[in-house]
């Protein structure tokens, strides 16, 4: 079998602090997996660790491999840019550039990375980046305003937009709903079953009901440890640990 | 009765301090208004663009070279100091755990309070002695020097007010370090950066004291090359102002009346920016 990812014996210190404890995990291509735990288990970090954005901190250090189609992001010679053009990123609070337009807000990763030839490719490409999020029909006429006037959810959908048209492998999701309101939570929560079609997607989540219902694959992660990890049904249904079985049932974080 | 005793000394205060935020607010409106009296009248475009009258007989002439003169010396001094200032302000911000970075901070605090007639000795020192003239880009080194810890820091401030999230966001483009910072993030902390510029540009046109060692100030002539001497509109205040000559006299308070029009519009263009700003 070929994995979209593999972390092994990852470790990352802030400072003298050890926040992610000897994780090892594999995620399968075109599944939902979704990483689980209370807040400040260092899901969030975890995340961060695979496309190096982590880099960006000063003060965190990461000891281990992340394997993405055999190669070792960390390891020598590899250009931290192509590594973070693998994955496309969807972050906590929706963070489109404010000062710039929906359509530009798209645009800019593939103008910048050079992944297209002219103006109409573009324009093709930011299409079907939008209608892929489910956003098209509603900013179609607005292309050219500022992704300011979006609601919370569109503005998610457009960060989510934003991410695929880098034409990344992997999407990383961290807590994507955790500042929507539940009608465009569930419409985020429907895109992406929509989406394991074409990527694959590891999504960060402090609610266990989030993970039961959108993931295929679900990690449990608990003061930086990996706690559990396996099929989505089995870890809600059959917890071989006493942690992970509070955890589910709603009596921790 | 003590309820009323502490009411009236709480008015009495209160009328003490308001009084006194009035009255520094007083020497502004005095220098305007004394300055515009004086030498408004003196302002068409003429004396913008003459050459000053000679002491005695001759026409009203204007302060074309100084004009000219400011003009180089403030593009010049922008295009040193404000690149410096510009690229030392985005790594205080980004590097702002190294070490490198907190000195360099700590010196350019520093800078700022520094006398600015130690920079244009600094720079007759470094410039005008060894050339044995004294020159334009003399006076551009030493107003550079002067607006660097202004951009400097300003900058600093504008990339740091960039929230996190946004600079995760244009990191994860998979973009270079320069483009994130130069193509994605600049236009986030424009207005910042813009106010930044134009501080270190009404401090360069308005300094005088770094170039009474470096540029002389030329009176006749408009521009002769950088190595040249060459006029600003400050320095001509001074030398006129101090000339024994009615005529010349005049043409410092209208030259005070231009410069005084030039900083009052780019406080009031940075005060627009500032306005812009969206929460």
């Amino acid at each position: 079998m070929s994995w979209a990812i593999e972390v092994q014996n990852l470790n990352v210190w802030y400072g003298d602090k050890h926040i992610i404890k000897n994780v090892s995990f594999r995620v399968p291509k075109n599944v939902i997996f979704a990483i689980m735990g209370p807040s400040g288990c260092g899901k969030s970090t975890l995340l961060r660790a695979m496309n190096r954005l982590l880099d960006l901190n000063p003060h965190a250090r990461v000891e281990g491999q992340v394997k993405i189609n055999g190669i070792n992001i960390y390891g020598d010679n590899v250009d931290v840019t192509w590594v973070r053009r693998q994955f496309g990123m969807v972050f906590q609070i929706p963070n489109p550039f404010p000062h710039l337009s929906i359509y530009e807000n798209v645009a800019l990763g593939p103008k910048l990375n050079g992944l297209v030839k002219d103006k109409s490719q573009l324009d093709e490409l930011v299409k079907q980046a939008l209608q892929k999020a489910y956003l098209w029909d509603e900013v179609k006429n607005d292309l050219r305003k500022p992704a300011s006037m979006l609601s919370g959810g569109q503005q998610q959908r457009l960060c989510i937009a934003r991410a695929l048209a880098l034409k990344p492998r992997i999407i990383l999701m961290d807590e994507p709903t955790a500042n929507l309101d539940p009608v465009a939570s569930s419409k985020i929560e429907e895109l992406l079953l929509e989406l394991k079609e074409d990527y694959t997607i590891i999504i960060v989540t402090h609610n266990p009901q989030q993970a039961a219902r959108v993931s295929d694959y679900v990690a449990f992660l608990y003061m930086g440890e990996l706690i559990e990890i396996g099929e989505t049904s089995t870890v809600f249904t059959r917890p071989s640990n006493i942690l992970t079985e509070k955890y589910v049932l709603g009596r921790m974080g | 009765m003590r309820l009323n005793k502490r009411k009236i000394i709480d008015r009495l205060m209160l009328g003490i301090i308001s009084a006194l935020a009035i009255a520094s607010a007083i020497p502004i409106f005095a220098i305007a208004v004394n300055v515009y009296s004086e030498g408004a009248r003196y302002i068409s475009l003429n004396f913008l663009i003459d050459l000053p009258p000679p002491p005695v007989g001759g026409g009203g002439g204007g302060i074309g070279p100084a004009l000219v003169g400011t003009l180089v010396l403030v593009a010049l001094a922008l295009a040193i100091g404000g690149s410096i200032g510009f690229f030392t302000g985005l790594y205080l911000s980004e590097f702002s755990h190294t070490r490198l970075a907190q000195y360099t901070q700590m010196f350019l605090q520093v800078m700022v309070e520094f006398p600015t007639i130690i920079v244009g000795l600094f720079a007759y020192m470094i410039l005008v002695a060894p050339l044995k003239r004294f020159n334009a880009l003399a006076g551009a080194i030493a107003l550079s020097i002067v607006i660097i810890p202004y951009i400097a820091l300003n900058v600093r401030e504008a990339y740091k007010s960039i929230p996190y999230t946004l600079k995760e966001a244009a990191f994860s483009l998979g973009v270079s370090a320069p483009i994130a910072y130069l193509r994605i993030l600049l236009s986030a902390a424009r207005r910042g950066v813009l106010t930044a510029l134009l501080i270190g540009l009404a401090k360069a046109a308005g300094e005088t004291a770094p170039l009474l060692l470096t540029i002389l100030g030329t009176t006749f002539t408009y521009f002769g090359g950088l190595d040249q001497p060459i006029n600003a509109i400050p320095l001509l205040i001074y030398n006129f102002a101090l000339s024994p000559y009615e005529k010349w006299h005049q043409v410092a308070w209208g030259a005070a009346a231009v410069l005084l029009t030039i900083i009052l519009a780019i406080f009031i263009v940075s005060r627009l920016i500032v306005k812009e700003v969206k929460v």
